[in-house]
């Protein structure tokens, strides 16, 4: 097997915006001032560049932090990376199995019980049937709901969900791991376990790119950052500068 | 160029290579046709989860109406029983197949924005989902079919295989439609309202409650309709009656043609669909 890396080449996304009258237009434009990308229009509709000219290499090993405020392109350059965007100019190329974890919600039903939904979550990331069985009884402990597995989605509280979704995502082979910023998850008690898996989780996966507003969880996971700004991406620098970097 | 291990998007243009990759989306789904299954499974599942029939509601509901409808036009009409009641069954069944493949076409894409916008799961994954949601809610129906066709003595004159080729083709052109109706439905969402719309018409308009021969002297009418080739591509053959030659004409040129249509289309699209929705 080729070990895990990420290439992107002049990587520009735009966001093309239907239906945004004159009237959102302007609010968009107010709003882009202050937290958002560049925006552009033709054709009738509005166009937000998202990210501009990005170029980044990853190797197995690297373990990525963006930074950025809100709108700053953290979210957008994860979805170009897990194939879901695709470039309007410039290339992406990922080696390795992708696993995105950027909304723990995917695929989540909630009328269907626990383990319907870790079997639908399993099924979208791509194992098969047999292999969920083969992992059913690991991913039920992980979750430590034991018998509220049987009983439906909708009647957990938002910590239960939380750790289902968690149990589930995770429980994915992976070389490339994409996560937007939600590892605070479930109790104390399942915050430490979700921590350790996360690391041996990081271990595995050759690369790993998270998105986050927090200096700990960075210097925890991370030996490298990035700092976006309306969608334009600053030199990939050393995890020891990232307060340079915050304060720049 | 794209496996589960490898991944390259570029932002390469020309419409030969946004062809490739519309190609490719459709060969990957193929390599997945089991998500698209279970995910079709899942749905019906969760959509009578809790009944104590489960998803033999749909089999109950669909023969009441088959028998309602049957009743009521076989004494309006003055047409005999033995004659209208499988054909009218045949003909909900049928028609409903094709209906509610297109109809849920349009709400193919929608429902999946989640998983379209982080994951690079093919587009086509989805639209097999829809139909094959609406394969399960056909084996449902099946047993109303199968019974009448029995009870009414035309299982021995059924041509299966023929019935079977029927039932393709009119998979093939739902499925084009489907398509397009999801590529529309995710830019303006007045499309499925107008889908809806017409479809309603349609069954009206096609012989689904009535017998063709009463149309007269307006059967132009009847050939120009593509339903009345769809429903009579499957219908007849199990009816003990054949195929007009015509039928099978209109109904490979409307896949070949679609499909050519839906794919350019598709492939137009395709890198923009996500963004929609």
């Amino acid at each position: 097997m080729t070990a895990a890396s990420i290439t992107c080449q002049d990587l520009t996304v735009r966001f093309p915006v239907y239906g945004a009258d004159a009237k959102s237009l302007k609010k968009a434009l107010a709003r882009a001032v202050a937290v958002g990308g560049a925006l552009g229009r033709h054709a009738g509709v509005t166009d937000v560049t998202a990210l501009s000219n990005l170029n980044l290499k990853l190797q197995a090993g690297d373990r990525l932090g963006l930074i950025g405020h809100n709108g700053s392109g953290k979210t957008t350059l994860l979805r170009a990376l897990s194939g879901a965007y695709e470039p309007d100019e410039g290339s992406i190329e990922v080696h390795g199995r992708i696993a995105s974890l950027l909304d723990l919600g995917l695929g989540i039903d909630p009328s269907a019980t626990g383990y319907e939904n870790i079997r639908l979550r399993c099924r979208v990331a791509g194992l098969s049937s047999k292999d969920i069985d083969a992992r059913m009884d690991e991913i039920a402990e992980f979750t430590g709901l034991g018998p509220f597995l049987s009983m439906p989605v909708k009647t957990y509280s938002a910590g239960m969900q939380g750790r289902l979704a968690f149990a589930a995502a995770t429980a994915v082979e992976c070389d490339v791991l994409l996560m937007d910023e939600w590892i605070a998850v479930g109790d104390a008690e399942f915050q430490k376990l979700a921590h350790k898996r996360l690391l041996k989780l990081v271990e595995r996966a050759g690369i790993l790119v998270l998105a986050t507003h927090e200096a700990p969880l960075l210097k925890l996971y991370c030996n490298k950052v990035m700092k976006l700004e309306g969608g334009i991406a600053s030199e990939v620098v050393d995890i020891r500068k990232l307060d340079q970097l915050l304060k720049a | 160029m794209q496996t589960a291990t490898h991944m390259l998007r570029t932002g390469r243009r020309g419409a030969l290579f946004q062809f490739q990759m519309a190609a490719r989306d459709l060969a990957n789904s193929f390599g997945r046709l089991g998500l698209s299954w279970s995910l079709a499974w899942h749905d019906v599942a969760s959509r009578y989860r809790g009944s104590v029939l489960g998803p033999f509601w749909i089999t109950l509901s669909m023969g009441l109406m088959v028998l309602g409808i049957g009743f009521l036009y076989a004494s309006l009409f003055k047409l005999p029983l033995n004659e209208f009641l499988p054909y009218v069954a045949l003909g909900i069944v049928f028609f409903g197949v094709m209906t509610g493949t297109i109809n849920e076409g349009c709400d193919t894409f929608v429902l999946a924005s989640g998983m379209l916008s982080q994951t690079s799961l093919p587009m086509f994954t989805f639209l097999w989902r829809t139909v094959f949601r609406n394969l399960i809610n056909l084996a449902h129906h099946l047993v109303i079919v199968v019974g009448m066709l029995i009870f009414y003595g035309y299982w021995k004159t059924a041509n299966v295989p023929l019935a079977l080729l029927g039932v393709l083709l009119m998979l093939l052109n739902a499925s084009w439609l489907a398509m397009l109706a999801a590529i529309a439905s995710a830019r303006f969402r007045d499309i499925p309202q107008i889908v809806i719309s017409v479809m309603q018409f349609a069954i009206f308009m096609t012989p689904v409650f009535w017998m063709p021969d009463r149309f007269g002297k307006h059967q132009i009418f009847l050939n120009l309709n593509p339903f009345y080739h769809l429903l009579q591509a499957v219908r007849a053959p199990l009816m003990g009656q054949s195929v007009q030659a015509d039928s099978y004409l209109v109904l490979v040129t409307m896949a070949i043609l679609g499909w050519l249509v839906t794919f350019v289309i598709f492939s137009r699209t395709r890198r923009r669909l996500v963004h929609y929705l």
